[in-house]
C-alpha cells in the first residue's frame, strides 16, 4: 500500500517524539488524547480515566524509542492506555458491567407483534437527512444529551469506533470484546439515537 | 421468512454490509414490500451519520495543559539521566 500523507504525517511526528521534541507532544497530545480518553473510559469513570491518560503520556516517553511503526501511533497509544487500564482496573477488582444478551432496546423491541411485525411502526419521515435535521440546534443539544447517558461501556465502544478507530477489528482487539457483542453495543446505542430523534420529532421535545 | 423484528436485529450489519449475502437478499425483498422496516433502516442510518458528527469530544483546555506540564517535567527528568 502506497504512504498517504497522514503516514508521512505521523512519521514525521513519531521522530519528533522520539528525539523528545515538547512541542511535538504538545501536538500528539491534542491530536490523540480524545481517542485515549474514550479507551480508557471503557474500563473506569472520568476521572480516573484521565489520570490514567495522564500517566500513559508519560510512560510514552521513554517507550517512544521502541515503537516501530507496525501499527500505526494511533493504535499503539490506544493499546497501552487499554493495558494501563485494564491493570487498574484488576487492582481495583471491578468489572466493565456491558450487556450483550439482547440484540434490541427494551423500548424497541415492544413495538413488535407476538408475530414479528410492527404494531408501532417508525413515525419518522424517510425524506430528513441527517444533515437537515442537524439544522435544528435544539437537536444537536439533545443528542449530546442522550450520548452522555448511555451507558459507559457502550458509549466508550462506540465513541472509539465512529471517531477514532473505524475499524472493529482494532477496537475489538483493544476493548477485549468479541466482534458479535461490539455489534450489538453499537446497534443498541444506534437504536437508542433513533428512538431519541423519533421522540424529537413527535413532540419537539428531548 | 424474515419478518420486520428480524430485520430490527441485524439492521446494523445490514446498514454496514456485513451480512452474508442470502440474508442480504431476504432483508432487500422484505424493504421492497414494507414501508415501516424501509423508515426504520432510513432513519437508523440518519441516527449513525448524526452520531459520526457528535462523537468527537473536545480536549478540555485545562486537562491539556495539566498533561503538557506533567509531559514537560518528564523530558527534563529523562535528560538529567542522560546527562
Amino acid at each position: 500500500m502506497p504512504p498517504t500523507r497522514e503516514h508521512d504525517d505521523e512519521q514525521q511526528l513519531v521522530l519528533r517524539l522520539q528525539a523528545g521534541e515538547a512541542a511535538a507532544y504538545r501536538e500528539a497530545v491534542r491530536r490523540y488524547t480524545p481517542g485515549m480518553l474514550a479507551v480508557a473510559r471503557y474500563y473506569t469513570d472520568h476521572s480516573s480515566a484521565e489520570d490514567i491518560v495522564q500517566e500513559c503520556w508519560t510512560r510514552v516517553i521513554s517507550a517512544i524509542a521502541s515503537f516501530e511503526g507496525r501499527a500505526s501511533l494511533k493504535t499503539w497509544l490506544h493499546r497501552i492506555v487499554a493495558n494501563q487500564a485494564k491493570n487498574s482496573l484488576r487492582r481495583s477488582q471491578r468489572e466493565v458491567q456491558t450487556d450483550f444478551s439482547e440484540a434490541l432496546e427494551p423500548q424497541l423491541a415492544s413495538r413488535f407483534r407476538s408475530d414479528g411485525r410492527w404494531s408501532q411502526p417508525p413515525q419518522l419521515s424517510t425524506r430528513e437527512t441527517a444533515e437537515s435535521l442537524l439544522e435544528n440546534g435544539a437537536l444537536g443539544d439533545c443528542l449530546d444529551k442522550h450520548l452522555s447517558q448511555l451507558p459507559e461501556a457502550q458509549r466508550s465502544a462506540l465513541m472509539l469506533y465512529e471517531a477514532h478507530q473505524r475499524q472493529s477489528a482494532e477496537v475489538c482487539n483493544i476493548l477485549g470484546v468479541s466482534a458479535s457483542n461490539l455489534r450489538v453495543m453499537l446497534h443498541r446505542a444506534r437504536q437508542k439515537i433513533f428512538l431519541m430523534v423519533e421522540h424529537f420529532q413527535e413532540t419537539g421535545q428531548c | 421468512m424474515l419478518m420486520c423484528r428480524d430485520l430490527a436485529v441485524i439492521a446494523s450489519d445490514y446498514i454496514e454490509g456485513d451480512l452474508p449475502l442470502t440474508q442480504r437478499l431476504s432483508v432487500r425483498t422484505h424493504l421492497m414490500m414494507c414501508r415501516h422496516c424501509r423508515s426504520f433502516i432510513a432513519n437508523l442510518r440518519n441516527s449513525i451519520e448524526l452520531m459520526k458528527g457528535h462523537s468527537d469530544q473536545r480536549l478540555d483546555d485545562h486537562y491539556a495543559r495539566r498533561l503538557d506540564e506533567e509531559i514537560e517535567r518528564a523530558l527534563a527528568a529523562q535528560r538529567g539521566c542522560e546527562k
